[in-house]
């Protein structure tokens, strides 16, 4: 399942675009895709590579966006 | 007669899948009549797919003739997939797309996309569920996968 998506389920403010790297290198190229798979927040704000766990997706997402923990 | 990228079997395994289905699911392709190499493999596997189900529907789009839909659901890329829900006429776009071909192991994302689509729920973890509601801004979320 993909977490992402399941976000964007959850939150209308949350979208969540599946990209195959291979048929869109410039875009990869330019979120430096190393490892997949690999989340871009914001086109750069933030990023997390590998398939990360939710709560470890929350936090980047969290600093991406300055929101302070509650 | 085109041949068919899923086999008897796969199609069996999938409409075994497909009897979780709940909620009726929307796919909208785009594509482009030109230089796109993974077009026409996507909307057959789409098109193919969705047949298993009758809770499933596919309209299919072109990202230059339909623009102002593609931009509507932020499409910028071919093929484009969005798996959105459907409630009679109404469209219900949840911000679920994919960019590309979702074959080889990218098949699975597509089948638990719509599943994920269908179920309405995120089954997400309620601190997570929390932390959503606090967003009050858009966010998009791209995540970089190979077909391998």
């Amino acid at each position: 399942m993909l977490l992402a998506h399941q976000m964007a389920l959850e939150s209308p403010y949350v979208q969540a675009e599946m990209v195959e790297a291979m048929e869109f290198p410039e875009l990869a190229n330019r979120h430096r895709v190393s490892g997949v798979p690999q989340t871009t927040i914001n086109d750069g704000a933030g990023t997390a590579v590998g398939a990360v766990p939710e709560s470890y997706l929350v936090e980047e997402i969290r600093k991406a966006l300055k929101i302070k923990a509650s | 007669m085109t041949e068919k990228l899923l086999d008897e079997n796969i199609v069996n395994q999938v409409r075994e899948v497909f009897d979780q289905l709940g909620q009726p699911v929307e796919v909208l392709y785009f594509g482009r009549e030109t230089g796109c190499e993974y077009c026409d493999d996507t909307l057959q596997l789409a098109e193919e797919v969705v047949a298993i189900s009758d809770k499933l529907s596919l309209r299919k789009y072109d990202i230059d003739e339909d623009a102002a839909l593609a931009l509507e659901y932020n499409i910028d890329k071919v093929p484009g997939l969005v798996f959105a829900g459907r409630d009679g006429e109404q469209v219900l776009d949840y911000g679920v797309r994919m960019a590309g071909i979702p074959s080889g192991h990218e098949f699975s994302s597509l089948i638990h996309d719509l599943l994920l689509v269908s179920s309405r729920d995120s089954g997400l973890s309620q601190e997570t569920r929390q932390f959503l509601k606090e967003i009050q801004e858009p966010v998009l979320l791209q995540v970089f996968i190979t077909p391998t």
